[in-house]
């Protein structure tokens, strides 16, 4: 081959097909691979193998990041560098910084929430090799794909090739990058 | 799907091991726990032993309240998720009747001795400060709504509307079992149409009449929602422990249940979590940044001594309300692993039931003052009382919902959604 490869691509027809495929290939060890499926395949995460997305502790680092950001900012402003006494209150309180601090709490959350799940799928991705497939289209609508990417170590053309065909996959073929 | 459901419906067959000597244990259990109580009369008094039982009737009704909001809020969002665990919530609706029953002795002591609890039955009270009930203005625009007349009338009317609904929402859903006919889920959304707004009012009115009036100077516009709070999380947590309770004695097998509803319940558990402090965290704000006298004194009397120093009202406040009734189970349950884990979440649940006990108290107790006008401690007899009672009424509630509970399938078998149910997936 010239062109240096990104992968087997091969095409199932119902999703308990791609299920038990996808725990073959699982079993097998692969970890970068992926199904392309036109609907949500319930516990097809499990088969997959794949563990918890890591977007809720982003979610808590920006919660966290946002509360203190509050409660600092209230502190610096009103009892640092700019000292005011309003309504006889102390000239810092968690009492009434506390609206902020938990306004933004929610806010950097939200931040990070957002940012932390298009970091971690990789988006926005303009351009996938998949989408050279010739009946990559049918993928959203009738049509289960597994691909499995040259990158991953234990990826051997023809062995990876044959335990896809073992799995049941039809119509298996190499993906330009 | 339909595998699925042919193996639920065999589980969900009458459970072989028989719930009636739990029962029996339960009945003793909680009539030990009155007994005790009585005997209480004797060691600390009637003012003390009847308040420390106000503590416990609040407590338990409160849990009933957020047992039979959860089962209206399920059939008027038409839920499918909660068809698996929904029948034990209205077995525990069975419990309102005992709790009237057992409410009637405060009733009968406020009509023997009116201003023994609650100080405004009593127009010769002497209230702390000088001068009597009858003679302070703020009784006085207030009393056309507290009177032992009203008061008397709205208890039986709030308990009236309580059984009432949970008969209701029991019977339907009880013939469904026979004929499978989807006219009792039409019907059980009527009922809930109409049942959740009377049960905001009974339940709102509840808080204030029982719970606010002890101390009628107070304003509070949060106090309703307040006990809401409380009730939802009660609720809640008794309905984690019971889907923990059958899936432990293995009722679940077959199929009925699967970590997905244990996750629906515990982030709906999380979330009040959230509400009770957004809502407990407002009241005090409002009041500490008013900083008006007839609201701040509420507070006060739970912070310090009329001399000044702290009393324990105010560590109960920090440690019990603020950090264990707050961030304790926050933290644990933004984790999605301690949601799901069953033994994790039961101690969660079972923490949060114990807190809310204690919030309780921090707003009934303090009503009792001492010869200087400062509230009981905590840590006193009256403690003792308060937990004779939370056991001896639990116990009669324990014994109602486990003697409910054999009488019918384990879950609803014929709901229209029970597949969609058994089948749920996050």
């Amino acid at each position: 081959m010239a062109a240096p490869s990104y992968g087997l691509i091969a095409t199932f027809d119902t999703a308990p097909g791609l299920y038990r495929a996808a725990q073959q290939v699982r079993d097998a060890g692969y970890r970068n691979w992926d199904c392309i499926t036109p609907l949500p395949v319930h516990g097809l995460d499990k088969a997959m193998g794949l563990k918890r997305s890591i977007v809720p502790r982003i979610s808590l680092a920006g919660g966290i990041t946002g509360f203190v950001t509050g409660m600092t900012m209230v502190w610096w402003t009103d009892a640092f560098d700019y000292p005011l006494l309003v309504g006889g209150k102390p000239m810092f309180s968690p009492m009434f910084a506390f609206p902020v601090s938990y306004e933004l709490t929610i806010l950097f959350t939200a931040f990070a929430t957002i940012i932390g799940m298009f970091v971690v799928n990789g988006l926005p991705m303009h351009y996938h090799p998949v989408l050279k497939h010739d009946h990559i289209r049918r993928g959203m609508d009738d049509t289960f794909f597994i691909v499995i990417e040259a990158r991953d170590p234990r990826f051997n053309l023809a062995n990876t090739s044959a335990l896809l065909a073992q799995a049941g996959g039809k119509d298996i073929k190499e993906l330009e990058t | 799907m339909s595998t699925t459901a042919a193996t639920a419906s065999a589980a969900a067959l009458p459970v072989e091991s028989s719930t009636a000597t739990l029962a029996g244990k339960a009945l003793t259990i909680g009539l030990v726990g009155l007994a005790l109580t009585a005997i209480g009369l004797f060691v600390s008094g009637a003012q003390i032993v009847a308040t420390s039982y106000l503590v416990g009737i609040t407590y338990w009704v409160a849990i009933a309240i957020g047992l039979l909001l959860l089962v209206l809020i399920h059939h008027i969002t038409d839920a499918s998720w909660s068809v698996v665990i929904r029948r034990q919530w209205e077995h525990a609706l069975s419990a309102f009747t005992w709790l009237a029953v057992l409410f009637l002795p405060l009733l009968i002591l406020a009509w023997m001795k009116p201003g023994l609890i609650w100080p405004w039955m009593d127009l010769g009270h002497e209230i702390h400060g000088g001068g009597t009930v009858g003679a302070d203005v703020l009784y006085q625009k207030k009393s056309g709504f507290l009177s032992l007349k009203m008061f008397t009338g709205a208890t039986l009317i709030f308990f009236g509307t309580w059984i009432w609904l949970s008969a209701r929402l029991r019977q339907a859903s009880f013939a469904q079992d026979a004929d499978g006919d989807a006219k009792w889920t039409h019907k059980n959304r009527v009922t809930s149409a109409l049942g959740i707004p009377l049960t905001a009012l009974t339940l709102s009115f509840a808080a204030i009449y029982w719970v606010k009036s002890l101390e009628y100077h107070w304003f509070s516009t949060m106090y309703g929602v307040w006990f809401f709070t409380n009730c939802m999380r009660g609720g809640l947590s008794v309905g984690i422990i019971m889907m923990m309770w059958l899936l432990n004695r293995g009722d679940y097998k077959g199929g009925v249940y699967n970590a997905n509803h244990l996750h629906c319940i515990s982030t709906l558990a999380f979330a009040f979590t959230v509400f009770w402090a957004y809502i407990t965290f407002s009241q005090y704000f409002l009041i500490w940044n008013a900083n008006v006298p007839e609201e701040t004194f509420w507070y006060n009397l739970r912070e310090v001594n009329a001399d000044g120093t702290p009393n324990q009202w105010k560590y109960v406040g920090i440690i019990a309300i603020l950090f264990g009734h707050f961030f304790v189970p926050f933290l644990l349950m933004l984790s999605y692993r301690f949601k799901t884990t069953p033994h994790i979440i039961r101690r969660i649940a079972l923490w949060i039931l114990a807190v809310i006990l204690v919030d309780l108290c921090y707003n009934i107790l303090p009503a009792l003052k001492d010869a200087h006008g400062d509230p009981q401690p905590f840590f006193s007899i009256t403690l003792v009382w308060v937990l004779t009672s939370v056991i001896g009424i639990g116990g009669v509630c324990a014994w109602s919902y486990l003697k409910s509970f054999p009488t019918t399938k384990l879950i609803p078998i014929r709901d229209p959604r029970v597949v969609e149910s058994l089948t749920h997936h996050e």
